[in-house]
């Protein structure tokens, strides 16, 4: 799983470093850090660290590291790698026809995120754009999107245009 | 090495435009010249076992309008009085049946010949067979040419990247295409844009296989037989074309910072020809008439190569590589 953490170390030299290698110790992948000189709390130094374990156990024994450290945790949350896509829809539609795809499609795959534009009715057709942006968890989730949304276009007569 | 040409259009002179300015070439690198022994466009064909300056045959076509001097009904009577080593077949595709080119090719592999093919229709729709029938006569099929043009996007995965594990091709393909849509960026509507092209000589006055994705859908499935090793033909490919884009639509994708191009995708599960949203600056947003392809390689990551998809002696470049691959073949074996 991906963690993001909040720690709050004593402002002292080391202690960054301190608060970064247990991660190493449990076995666990740092991802990210930030290091805001500008939060002081209590003088303490606010840390921002996005890391991966394996297991929830892992995590615990980290917990227990820090706190062993006097290392204040403030936050700490599950974080998730997500996908986005977009995808045009150009024909006869209207808003009543996306919210029932994106209702139908959520049913297949977990939406993280959606957010729909529409373009004004054409001048030269009676056509409409929809914008479809999405986020979703993992790349088999857009692949089953890609096939849902295709045939559905398909069979609507609605030209479909994904992102590559 | 004795050629003979089937199909005399703008390829088929362009190529015999490259022969002759090619011809010390060949000279210095096999001893030997590359003699034409005769051409056939669609109702004529000339015969000359002894040779044809190449030149002579382009002014021929373009005093008369005829190659030859003698009608014929059916080509393959012509192949079996001709005398030659490889056949180039640049005749005009035909992707319902395969038309003369088919017919051609068949028999010059099963007369034991070489052939260099730029025809797509052949390769879209027998490709298996047609590479089998080589194989089984001992003989070479190249077509480097029937996709994308001068870009060398055949050999060099067959060549250059012979140890990589290619796992996806996307791609522009179809330079008609991409120059309407890119004059769709500019903000013409689509038939505008259309109308222009025809006036430059990108599009035909039928455009249908260009704008129907027809085209990009036969250079998909020869690019997924010759690269992939799948067994496919045409009729296999996943095919949406331009002609539902709207002027509304390309200008929303703008407004993301995008632009709509016709790709075409071949990997192991997909093998589609359609419009899609590629960010400005991706590899696949280029704009005019140029072809592009993203290879993506294990070892080597994504290969990106750009050129022009179509022309008289872009063309003819292509089959020029096939011709001297060929040659340096039948060097090494002798």
């Amino acid at each position: 799983m991906i963690v993001n953490a909040e720690l709050f170390v004593k402002d002292l030299p080391g202690q960054l470093v301190g608060s970064i290698e247990p991660i190493s110790l449990v076995d666990g992948n740092i991802m990210g850090v930030m290091h805001d000189r500008e939060r002081i709390v209590n003088h303490r130094i606010c840390i921002n660290i996005t890391f991966e374990v394996d297991s929830q156990e892992q995590l615990e024994q980290l917990k227990n590291i820090w706190k062993s450290k006097d290392i204040i945790i403030s936050k700490l949350g599950s974080v998730y790698q997500t996908y986005t896509m977009d995808y045009l829809l150009i024909g006869k539609i209207d808003a009543l026809y996306i919210e029932g795809l994106i209702r139908r499609a959520s049913e297949i795959v977990t939406l993280d995120n959606v957010d729909v534009r529409y373009s004004s009715r054409s001048s030269s057709s009676d056509k409409k754009s929809g914008m479809i942006s999405v986020k979703v968890r993992n790349l088999e989730d857009l692949d089953l999107l890609d096939g849902f949304l295709s045939a559905e276009c398909r069979d609507a007569g609605i030209t479909y245009v994904r992102g590559v | 090495m004795r050629v003979f040409i089937c199909g005399f259009g703008t390829v088929g002179q362009g190529l015999c435009e490259v022969l002759a300015d090619r011809a010390q070439f060949f000279l210095d690198r096999y001893g030997e010249p590359v003699i034409v022994t005769g051409a056939m466009d669609s109702r004529t064909f000339i015969l000359a076992p002894q040779g044809i300056a190449p030149l002579d045959l382009v002014a021929r076509k373009k005093g008369s309008g005829r190659v030859g001097d003698e009608s014929y009904t059916d080509s393959t009577a012509v192949l079996e009085q001709a005398e030659y080593d490889i056949l180039v077949e640049v005749s005009p595709t035909d992707v319902k049946t395969g038309g003369a080119g088919l017919v051609n090719i068949t028999y010059a592999l099963n007369h034991g010949k070489d052939v260099i093919t730029v025809n797509k229709g052949p390769l879209a729709l027998k490709f298996c067979e047609l590479i089998s029938l080589a194989r089984k006569n001992k003989c070479k099929l190249r077509f480097e040419g029937s996709v994308a043009g001068a870009m060398p996007i055949i050999n060099l995965c067959h060549e250059n990247l012979k140890g990589e594990r290619i796992s996806s091709i996307r791609g522009i393909f179809n330079g008609t295409c991409n120059f309407i849509l890119s004059k769709m960026d500019k903000g013409q509507p689509f038939e505008q844009a259309l109308k222009e092209a025809q006036q430059m000589g990108y599009a035909e006055t039928d455009p249908t296989n260009d704008i129907e994705g027809y085209d990009s859908a036969c250079k998909v499935a020869i690019l997924a037989n010759s690269i992939f090793g799948r067994n496919v033909t045409f009729n296999d490919v996943k095919i949406t074309g331009i002609t539902g884009i709207t002027d509304e639509a390309v200008a929303m994708a703008a407004s993301r910072n995008m632009v709509i191009r016709l790709i075409g995708e071949i990997s192991e599960t997909r093998l589609e020809v359609g419009p899609r949203l590629v960010p400005k600056g991706h590899p696949l947003s280029i704009s005019g008439t140029l072809n592009t392809a993203l290879i993506q390689a294990d070892l080597a990551g994504p290969i990106t190569i750009t050129g022009r998809g179509a022309g008289r002696i872009e063309t003819a470049s292509a089959i020029l590589s096939d011709l001297i691959a060929i040659m340096d073949e039948r060097r090494n074996r002798r």
